[in-house]
Order: C-alpha cells, then sequence, then structure tokens
C-alpha cells in the first residue's frame, strides 16, 4: 500500500462512500481532501470524520481538483497508510482578521506528538498550511509560522471555483472560514518538498518605493505611477500593459530563484497584487517560460534526489491551471504524474516559506 | 555622533549586521536553515544582498527590522 487517490462527482452523501469504495484495503493514516465548493463543506467534513473515524483529517475547498488528473466539480482525496505516515494530528487556526494566534494550535500539535516544536526532527516531520484563500492574511500566517518553528508547511490558500464569495477550511469533522488548517505529519521514509514556477527574469528589475501592504497594491515603483513604471520596463503604453500582467508578473529573488507575486489589475495608475508587496522591496521583471517543461525539470531533480515517490500532493495555482487548460496541456502536464498517486487542488495562492502565486508547490512522499 | 576634530561621523553597516546575526542565530551552523532564514527575511522585505557595510543605517529600516528580529526570536 503506502498512498492511494480517489474522487468522486456523485452528490453527497454517496461522494464519500464512492470514496471510500476505491481504496483498495488500504487504512489511511492521514487524509486530506480537495472539494468543489458546490458541495455542502459542513456536511461533507462530517461525513467524512464519519467514514474515516482512525485517520487525521484536514481538507479545503477549490478552484479546481486534482486526483492523478485535473478536475472540477468533485471530491478528491489522498489517503496515505502507516508505511508512509507513522503519526499525523491538524489544528485549526481560527479568526485570522482578528491577528494570527499559534499559541493553542501549536499546543494541541505538541499535546498530541508529546513534544515540543524545538524536539521535532526537520527530516521527519513535514506540515501542510491550508487557509482561507479569501481571508488576505496568507502572508502574516506563513510568516508567523516561520517564525514559531523551522519544520516546513507547505500548502495552499483555498478556493471557492472563482466564486470568490466564501472557501473553506476543515478538521476533525468541521469546516471553516477565516481560518486555516495546520496538519503534521511524522514520516516514516521522509519527503521532499518542490516549488515550481515557469518564469525566468528579464535581468530588469523595479523597486517598490510607495505601497499600501494591506490592500496588496503598489502606487509607485522607482518613484513613479506603478503602471507606468512597470509599462516603462516593457516598452509599452500603460493602457496596454495589463495584457501583460499573466506573462509578465514580478518575482521576489532569492538567490535567482523567483518568488512570483502576480499582478491582478490597474487601480488608476496603481497596479494590485494577487500578493503582499512590502514598501522598498526590489522585484525582478518575469517573463513566462515552458510551464510542463519547466515542471518536468523541477521534478524530476527531485525524483533525483528522493528516488521512490510514493505520493505526491500538489498545490496549483489556478492560473497556472487556467494557463493549461488554454494552451489544451492538461492531459500533457498530468502525464509528467504517471506512476505516482497524486493529488491536489488549484489554489487562491501557494505557501511554501511564504505566500506567492502563479506557483506549484509540492509536497512529495519517499 | 561627534569623532575626534568635532566632526559627525554617519553610522553605517548596521542592517547588514543585524541580517547576518539573525540567520546566524537561527541557522547555528546549518547550511539548509541558513537558506531558509535568508528566504523569510527576503519575503519580509530584507534582502541581504542589498545591504552592505556602507549602507546608512536608515532609522525606519533598523526600526523594522528590529521588529521583525523580535518576532523571529533573534536577539540583536
Amino acid at each position: 500500500m503506502n498512498a492511494q487517490t480517489a474522487y468522486s462527482t456523485k452528490p453527497l452523501p454517496d461522494a464519500v462512500a464512492d470514496l471510500r469504495g476505491q481504496l483498495r484495503g488500504l487504512k489511511p493514516k492521514a487524509a486530506v481532501f480537495f472539494a468543489s465548493s458546490d458541495y455542502d463543506t459542513a456536511a461533507l467534513s462530517r461525513q467524512v470524520r464519519s467514514a474515516f473515524p482512525d485517520a487525521c483529517i484536514a481538507g479545503c475547498t477549490t478552484a479546481g481538483e486534482i486526483a492523478g488528473r485535473m478536475l472540477t466539480g468533485s471530491v478528491a482525496g489522498i489517503f496515505l497508510d502507516d508505511e508512509i505516515v507513522e503519526d499525523a494530528a491538524a489544528a485549526v487556526v481560527e479568526d485570522l482578521g482578528a491577528g494570527i494566534d499559534l499559541g493553542d494550535p501549536f499546543a494541541r500539535l505538541e499535546g498530541h506528538f508529546r513534544a515540543p516544536r524545538s524536539a521535532w526532527d526537520r527530516e521527519k516531520y513535514v506540515g501542510l498550511v491550508l487557509v482561507d484563500g479569501l481571508s488576505g492574511a496568507e502572508e502574516r500566517l506563513m510568516e508567523k509560522l516561520g517564525d514559531a518553528t523551522d519544520i516546513f508547511f507547505v500548502g495552499g490558500a483555498a478556493g471557492d471555483d472563482l466564486k470568490f464569495k466564501a472557501t473553506h477550511v476543515w478538521a476533525g469533522g468541521e469546516a471553516h472560514t477565516d481560518s486555516a488548517v495546520l496538519m503534521l505529519l511524522r514520516l516514516r521514509r521522509g519527503f521532499e518538498i518542490m516549488k515550481a514556477q515557469s518564469f525566468r527574469s528579464t535581468g530588469k528589475s523595479l523597486v517598490a518605493t510607495a505601497a499600501d501592504e494591506a490592500r496588496r497594491t503598489v502606487i509607485e515603483f522607482n518613484h513613479k505611477p506603478a503602471l507606468e513604471a512597470y509599462a516603462e520596463v516593457l516598452g509599452l503604453p500603460p493602457a496596454e500593459a495589463p495584457g501583460r500582467f499573466f506573462s509578465h508578473p514580478l518575482g521576489l529573488m532569492v538567490r535567482g530563484e523567483p518568488f512570483v507575486r502576480s499582478p491582478q489589475r490597474a487601480d488608476g495608475s496603481s497596479i494590485v497584487f494577487y500578493c503582499q508587496i512590502k514598501q522598498g522591496m526590489k522585484l525582478d521583471v518575469l517573463e513566462a517560460t515552458d510551464i510542463v517543461a519547466d515542471t518536468r525539470r523541477a521534478l524530476e531533480a527531485r525524483k533525483g534526489v528522493a528516488g521512490e515517490i510514493r505520493g505526491l500532493i500538489e498545490f496549483q495555482c489556478i492560473l497556472r491551471t487556467l494557463q493549461l487548460r488554454q494552451e489544451k496541456r492538461c492531459q500533457e502536464y498530468e502525464a509528467l504524474f504517471a506512476g505516482i498517486p497524486t493529488a491536489g487542488f488549484s489554489t487562491y495562492g501557494e505557501e511554501y516559506l511564504g505566500h506567492m502565486n502563479q506557483t506549484s508547490t509540492m509536497l512529495l512522499f519517499r | 555622533m561627534p569623532g575626534a576634530g568635532g566632526q559627525t561621523t554617519h553610522m553605517a553597516g548596521q542592517i547588514k549586521r543585524i541580517i547576518e546575526s539573525i540567520i546566524a542565530q537561527r541557522a547555528q551552523g546549518d547550511p539548509l536553515l541558513a537558506l531558509t532564514t535568508e528566504t523569510k527575511l527576503v519575503l519580509r522585505g530584507f534582502d541581504p544582498t542589498r545591504f552592505d557595510a556602507w549602507s546608512p543605517d536608515d532609522p525606519e529600516i533598523l526600526a523594522r527590522l528590529r521588529a521583525v528580529a523580535s518576532e523571529m526570536r533573534a536577539h540583536v
């Protein structure tokens, strides 16, 4: 056994029975679910809890599901048995809008594993984070997580099928908004984390000289109106610049690797992003490369390090999913994961050391 | 700060030193932890490559950096 994935497009309650029926004798120690927001999330989380009473469970709503292939309107899951997961626990961080308080959630995790976080082995413990994708709190959550522990947390921002009304995360049979779920896994054979984004630097950069960080808005780059400065770098009139937002996002560079910040829309002469940009940040203007080739390269590199990959959870930006659909390359992309039990979802943002856009973050189980 | 002969000395290099101290304290010699701490700092607006021993000690930047150091439980 090790890991299996399953999905169903049936309505509740049949969907959960359908998922359970697809598990060929596997007894999950941990399970992560990704569901279309068309499902009654409260009912789904209760039914999943009842169907898998011995498993640690987490889940969220999505902008599309992944279970070996890219789906919509379904509930998908990845089920990990005790060949992969020695132990697991989940905790909810509630009321993100009031501030990020990790005290109780971490106390719960430390109580379950009977060890303070300082004793968690970074090579055996890994965290999943699923956060309300409409909370606007993703950046601060990841900062606080990074302050609290050096254990790696990887995950994504929950979606709601591009309705932008309400997203949900769930654990322990209860669904929450304005919250995040932290699932901590102690793994038998370890893991790898992968971050793939199909962009490279153009060599040109912009400094955010005036920014409204809370509204994820840059007012000025290089002491000029943001839209004008961005357009100037691309050699365009400002009116044409929004047409390049998708192919030319910005990247916060760390040793040559971009952490992507995607422009969402122009707001007058300012630019609103899908990610917070702090005043003073220097960002490279990026240009698109081949999404399938880049992901293949990154995956092969990780396989080379990890050896056999027994399961994979993918947190793929909805913008990448839309790109693959538009370019009719979904099957080509799905083929990259052939032979690896893979589940995940299309996100409103990706999480790994921080919050980012137009990226796929992945957790690979050895 | 008046130096010898009454001339004013401009302070510089503190930002770089604090960033390096945060990384050293969190990493404790582990190169992977050093990289992840550096990444976390860049994502918070403090890119170590943008500061050096001659970077002016901007009081606003220093205040924000000290606040981040405190949140990261580094003593500076």
